[in-house]
């Protein structure tokens, strides 16, 4: 992946430019948040504010609503992996060894 | 709309040269086509120029003063939260105050002429559920806020020199929020409001040598009564309303003065 800085496994870095990096902030963070609280709306609204027992809830929709929730955590973190150019963790990036010299 | 030039470049032509996994091209491809339609970015910009023009406060931080171009970090959304806790209290402010035009401190009659004139607020008051359904969700909001808030400060490292006295102040004004939580919370003097209040007077008598003491400053004796809801009332009303607003103000003066803390 020649566009990625690959440092450790597991964690890539798409470089983009800075108006797009903008867009994904913003547009992300919205949506993160707008599933995030769908998602406990649902929640409250197949369980009655948690006041259901297990048998009398609807767990179709119970399952929806969490699922909402996950993937509003989902979009909030596969955002973290664009980056602006310059941009990038500051330990790896800085001249000094984060080694404590 | 910034001050510093923008980014020249083409969507399709930049994603073409990019080597991206297919859920990444669909990521970015749904956020432009959102972007092109909906142009926030635009007007948050504006707002950044703004904050440019107004803040000229002395010391620039490291990138203003140095006239660096990497000023991305204004774009993390985890730095609004501040700004987001100043929200929501003024939105518990506003409601609150309207609130009091209707809410009456006293636990006589059964149920309790507070529990009657929130019920009142609730079931005949036009806007009434409304008024104090904001009135409560600010309360969370803010208080959820002000948690994250304190840990994006602790985990970017914003709480270090020369900025430790605000975070400091960051601890009081936390605790005190919590204050006016729990305040709040008994002010309907239903079972929930009453059974918490036995908790907190029980907890304060725990405190050794003062607990009695204190016990008796903050709920008006050792056992819940019109004492306690009054003492609860004026806290939440009177007191901390004014520590609060003059604590918030030094500690966003303090942020004006010394510029918004930059990872690193």
């Amino acid at each position: 992946m020649p566009d990625s800085d690959s440092d450790d496994a597991g964690a890539r870095e798409v470089v983009v430019p800075l108006r797009l990096y903008k867009v994904v902030t913003v547009f992300s963070t919205m949506f993160a948040v707008a599933f995030v609280v769908g998602g406990f709306i649902v929640l409250d609204t197949a369980t009655q504010r948690a006041s259901l027992s297990i048998s009398d809830a609807d767990v179709p929709l119970a399952i929806l609503g969490v699922a909402m929730i996950a993937a509003g955590a989902m979009v909030y973190a596969f955002a973290t992996r664009f980056r602006a150019e310059g941009m990038g963790k500051p330990k790896d990036g800085s001249d000094e060894p984060s080694n404590n010299g | 709309m910034s001050l510093e030039r923008k980014d020249e470049y083409d969507h399709g032509e930049w994603m073409r040269e990019k080597e991206l996994t297919p859920v990444e091209q669909t990521f970015l491809m749904t956020l432009i086509w959102m972007d092109k339609r909906f142009r926030i970015v635009d007007y948050l910009e504006i707002l950044e120029t703004l904050y440019y023009r107004v803040n000229l406060q002395m010391p620039k931080s490291h990138t203003e003063q140095y006239n660096l171009d990497n000023k991305f970090w204004y774009w993390y959304p985890l730095y609004a939260l501040g700004s987001f806790s100043t929200i929501a209290y003024v939105v518990a402010a506003l409601s609150g105050a309207l609130l009091g035009f209707y809410y009456a401190p006293a636990t006589t009659g059964d149920p309790s002429s507070a529990y009657n004139q929130l019920a009142f607020i609730m079931t005949d008051l036009n806007f009434g559920f409304m008024l104090r359904s904001i009135h409560r969700w600010a309360a969370q909001v803010m208080v959820a806020a002000v948690f994250l808030h304190m840990l994006r400060v602790y985990f970017t490292g914003a709480y270090k020199e020369p900025r430790e006295l605000n975070w400091i102040i960051g601890i009081i004004l936390i605790s005190l929020t919590m204050v006016f939580g729990y305040t709040g919370y008994l002010l309907p003097w239903d079972q929930l409001a009453f059974w918490a209040g036995q908790i907190g007077v029980e907890m304060s008598l725990s405190i050794p040598l003062a607990g009695e003491w204190v016990a008796q400053l903050v709920f008006g004796g050792f056992s819940l009564g019109q004492a306690t809801l009054q003492r609860m009332y004026i806290l939440h009303v009177f007191l901390l309303p004014f520590v609060v607003t003059a604590v918030i103000g030094v500690h966003i003066a303090i942020v004006w003065i010394q510029g918004i803390a930059e990872p690193h």
